[in-house]
């Protein structure tokens, strides 16, 4: 029972986004000149997937909090991080719910929950990103030290390829080759790989991505394929 | 020789990252002056793009990043607004990633918009998050449809009759140009804004991501694009005013050539183990 009323709501999503977007705007004259009946609920359509996307905005750290609190309270292994949790989504939640509106310092508490969303959200969340980000730059030149290796004419080719596009993108490969004729110079090479052989690749891969997107939206809208549940 | 250069095969990794260290802090912090050469057909495309907009034309601008790509998507938003606010064109933001997007927004425009005489609801606003994970196509043709529908006030709660800007955006048909700029943005804008409006698009990516958007500009189905430091840099080069991406496409030069050198130097140091070896067998 719950499998077909998932399909139901499923088919019937799916032929109301396909039929909105295939028919015109406007119909021919000679067939009334009526306007596209669905367009009206589109926008209350779209409301409703952002508001049940919305809800795992909810759902997530609800399952969070339950699985520390779990932990935290039975202290079991790992209580210690639940408990870090805990603590800082519930700081998390207050200080953003308190704090002052933007460009205002406020008072009191909102001054004070101003100053802690500032302190977790600009000293600690930001930097987390920030640094995680910066690391890959490491593993990057780690990574070409240790795994790219130019042992066939293929990975020689991969590897003159990817020497032209590095330095073709950064303005050390225009000062590098600034004195060369203009078809040998690395931002001419990038170019021609990005804008030729990369687009031919791309778009032979585009086309059958979509086709199998295509594929599997039909199954999906149709309900055909194994069972998810 | 070949000795020493078969140490190099097993390099403790700690040198390596020493190295890109030193080499990414060099650019940051003294500026090298390099050449650069011709601008780029995508990033010109953007440029003429923002240079054709008529007075009364508004651009919306998807900022849909936080501090993961700050590094190349800062200075794409940054280079764009800066000519949007020197020609006077009004703009409207959105984001469509994670809530953090209109904060990071928010820092880049707001001080060149104030700087530019702009105020706020009138000449820009911020439209803050719309949660669009679930799908991206939904959400862009409902914004296209009826803007006030999908998002009735702006980041700061105002509600969106009481901007005066936005009594002038209804549906993507009153936008001059949609400009996304994120880690890799959503081809649904080419698809359900470009395809089914005609309303131009262009993008703002990081590098990495630059090979998928090519056969798009190719066909015309986007306008520009801002590929990384480098566009961001060919566009301050336009704008004759070097700026955040001029200095980060420096660092990226360094940063770039350190890949290339550790891939040089583990094909040599395996090529001189590889003939270590055989010579003692």
């Amino acid at each position: 029972m719950r499998r077909r009323v998932v399909w139901l709501i499923t088919f019937a999503g799916g032929l109301y986004f396909l039929l909105e977007f295939l028919l015109p705007e406007q119909a021919p004259a000679w067939l009334g000149g009526f306007k596209n009946p669905l367009t009206p609920y589109l926008t209350d359509a779209t409301n409703f997937i952002v508001v049940v996307g919305t809800m795992a905005f909810l759902l997530g750290p609800f399952n969070l909090l339950r699985g520390h609190l779990g932990t935290l309270l039975r202290l079991r292994k790992g209580w210690f991080e639940s408990a870090v949790f805990v603590v800082f989504l519930t700081i998390s939640i207050v200080a953003a719910a308190d704090r002052p509106d933007e460009g205002k310092s406020g008072a009191g508490f909102a001054h004070l929950a101003g100053l802690v969303y500032n302190a977790l959200f600009y000293g600690v969340l930001t930097a987390f990103f920030a640094s995680s980000m910066a690391l890959l730059a490491f593993y990057l030149v780690s990574a070409a030290h240790r795994a790219f290796r130019v042992n066939s004419v293929e990975t020689g080719l991969m590897m003159a390829a990817a020497t032209v596009i590095l330095l073709g993108q950064v303005p050390l490969g225009d000062w590098m080759t600034q004195g060369l004729p203009k078809f040998l110079q690395f931002p001419t090479m990038a170019q021609w790989i990005l804008a030729v052989p990369n687009t031919a690749v791309q778009r032979a891969v585009l086309i059958g991505a979509c086709g199998g997107a295509f594929a599997t939206g039909v199954r999906l809208w149709l309900g055909i394929g194994k069972r998810q549940d | 020789m070949t000795r020493w250069l078969a140490k190099l095969h097993n390099l403790n990794p700690r040198w390596l990252y020493l190295a890109t260290a030193v080499l990414l802090l060099v650019p940051l912090v003294t500026m090298i002056p390099m050449p650069r050469s011709d601008i780029s057909g995508a990033v010109r495309g953007l440029y003429d793009m923002i240079e054709a907009c008529p007075p009364d034309g508004i651009v919306l601008i998807d900022s849909s990043w936080d501090a993961g790509s700050q590094s190349e998507n800062k200075a794409e938003l940054k280079c764009v607004v800066r000519h949007l606010c020197r020609r006077k064109i009004r703009f409207v933001v959105i984001s469509t990633v994670t809530p953090f997007c209109p904060e990071f927004a928010g820092q880049v425009i707001e001080p060149i918009a104030k700087e530019a005489g702009y105020v706020y609801g009138r000449d820009w606003t911020n439209m803050g998050y719309i949660q669009a994970n679930t799908g991206l196509a939904v959400v862009i043709e409902g914004l296209a449809r009826d803007f006030h529908k999908m998002r009735q006030a702006d980041v700061h709660g105002t509600p969106v009759d009481q901007l005066p800007l936005m009594k002038d955006v209804r549906s993507i048909r009153d936008l001059y140009l949609v400009y996304s700029v994120t880690y890799s943005p959503g081809t649904e804008w080419i698809s359900f804004v470009k395809g089914q409006f005609g309303t131009p698009v262009a993008f703002g990516c990081m590098s990495i991501m630059a090979p998928s958007y090519y056969a798009y500009i190719d066909s015309g189905q986007l306008s520009g694009m801002l590929a990384g430091n480098r566009g961001a840099a060919e566009y301050e080069a336009l704008l004759q005013h070097p700026d955040l991406g001029t200095k980060l496409s420096m660092a990226a030069s360094f940063g770039n050539a350190a890949v290339i050198l550790a891939a040089l130097v583990g094909n040599l140091g395996l090529w001189a183990a590889l003939r270590m070896r055989r010579r003692a067998a």
